[in-house]
């Protein structure tokens, strides 16, 4: 059960045009896994998460999720998706709609939870991301910080087997970072799949099982944390990870 | 000559009060079609289909680029003629030949808008509702119209009170609507000036109540946008 896979990726390639930003990635992630991406921006990172749930569809390769094609012609991307939780950069909550809407919305129309079962558990949520106070609230009048975990109690209320995060924290002011953090490693420690895009090194270096490094496309360098962060083989890690590091001193 | 303000108030009015329900009438039937039409007309242009797309954009371009006079005459008297033509036969009343001609053109109209609308709300939206395993259409449904009407309100606002001014052309296809009420009032009895001011005080006492509504409502989004 422990290393069970759940997703298996071969020569993903994904262009925009002319502009080839997935060369050829291969990966594996496997049950309970708490995987980090990182990498320079423009490693093609973020398009790479947002393969991994069709919002951008792959050029080639393939992608098994539980030993199933997600390319496949007839795939039911409703039903994966319910299952694959997404946490975006800009937070994307929806607008005009309370705290609690944006957390039940999905579990009440897609999963037929009653709106009374659906109300518990969007206040369990809440008070696990520290945010019961604003229940009633409006996105629009939230900070980015607390956007963030609304959106993170959201995918969440769908009861996903994977997460998957795209630079959730860039978005946010620096003093708001760590309650979203804190969060994230909460849900880490819950046994979540977890594959997250950041530039938070501490914190692929804290919670992460495993660190890939991105660069190019491609897939540079993947290892334990202390591997890539302490012991770097690839140029391009050293040099990426010297500089970002500098940057945090 | 002297000016009778109080005989015409007395005698225009109530016929007056009775065409403006029948202004209502038309301008409450034809924006629920413009409305809804509209709607279709620009989910339609944004489909993937590129005849649907072409064809619609064609007829969205005749409705604008055609006087809406000219629309409900040919409404009114062309097309029973086509149908005699070709051997049926319709009857179009000039009170439906108005309300077909107002829901057209302005569906063309405000079709425009709802297509900038939805075009404008951000794409986070879509991806945020498909993320979450919603439908493309779950998505436009819940969450990329209801804030797309909302950002519009005013302009359909605008729209509405446009049209009820613009009622008064039916005066040319014998639409017993406001301005055809005073005309035949003042040429029976000669009191022209008393007719006409209290017509034009008349569209006054409807649209600016109106137009102070849109624009409260206007202050109102723009200052929860900011927030």
């Amino acid at each position: 059960m422990e290393d069970q896979v759940v997703f298996r990726i071969n020569r993903l390639k994904k262009s925009f045009g002319d502009l080839k930003v997935l060369q050829d990635v291969n990966m594996q992630i496997r049950k309970g896994e708490v995987v980090t991406i990182i990498g320079p921006s423009g490693s093609g990172k973020s398009t790479f998460l947002r393969c991994l749930n069709l919002l951008e569809i792959p050029s080639g390769g393939e992608i098994y999720y539980n030993d199933k094609n997600i390319l496949d012609k007839g795939f039911n991307r409703s039903a994966y998706r319910k299952k694959v939780g997404m946490v975006f950069q800009r937070f994307n909550l929806f607008v005009g709609r309370s705290v609690l809407d944006n957390i039940m919305v999905a579990p009440v129309k897609l999963n037929k939870v009653s709106r009374a079962n659906a109300l518990v558990e969007a206040r369990e949520l809440l008070s696990k991301v520290g945010l019961s106070r604003f229940e009633n609230t409006f996105p629009d009048t939230l900070s980015g910080g607390q956007q963030q975990r609304v959106a993170i109690a959201r995918a969440l209320a769908m009861h996903p087997d994977v997460m998957l995060f795209d630079e959730p924290t860039s978005a946010l002011d620096p003093e708001l970072v760590g309650d979203v953090l804190r969060v994230m490693k909460n849900i880490a420690a819950s046994g979540m799949t977890m594959i997250v895009v950041t530039h938070e090194m501490q914190f692929a270096r804290e919670v992460s099982d495993r660190v890939i490094f991105m660069a190019d496309g491609y897939v540079a360098e993947e290892g334990t944390p202390d591997e890539i962060f302490s012991h770097p083989k690839n140029p391009r890690t050293k040099e990426f990870l010297s500089r970002v590091l500098k940057e945090e001193e | 000559m002297t000016v009778h303000f109080g005989d015409t108030f007395a005698n225009l009015m109530p016929k007056l009060m009775n065409s403006l329900l029948t202004v209502l009438e038309i301008t409450g039937l034809a924006f629920c079609i413009a409305f809804f039409l509209g709607f279709l007309i620009a989910i339609g242009r944004m489909s993937k289909s590129k005849i649907l797309r072409g064809f619609l954009l064609c007829i969205v371009e005749f409705f604008r680029g055609t006087p809406l006079l000219v629309q409900c005459f040919y409404i009114y008297f062309v097309v029973p003629a086509l149908f005699k033509l070709a051997g049926g036969s319709v009857s179009i009343t000039a009170f439906t030949a108005g309300v077909i001609g107002f829901g057209l053109n302005y569906a063309c109209y405000m079709s425009e808008v709802i297509r900038s609308a939805i075009l404008s709300v951000d794409s986070g939206q879509r991806e945020a509702g498909l993320a979450l395993g919603f439908s493309e259409a779950q998505v436009m449904l819940k969450f990329i119209i209801p804030p797309a009407v909302k950002s519009s309100l005013p302009v359909f606002g605008n729209y509405l009170i446009t049209m009820i001014k613009d009622t008064s052309i039916l005066a040319s296809i014998s639409v017993a609507e406001m301005l055809l009420i005073t005309k035949n009032y003042a040429a029976s009895t000669f009191q022209t000036i008393e007719s006409y001011t209290l017509l034009a005080l008349l569209y006054l006492v409807i649209s600016l109540p109106l137009s102070q509504l849109v624009r409260v409502l206007e202050r109102k989004l723009n200052r929860t946008k900011r927030a």
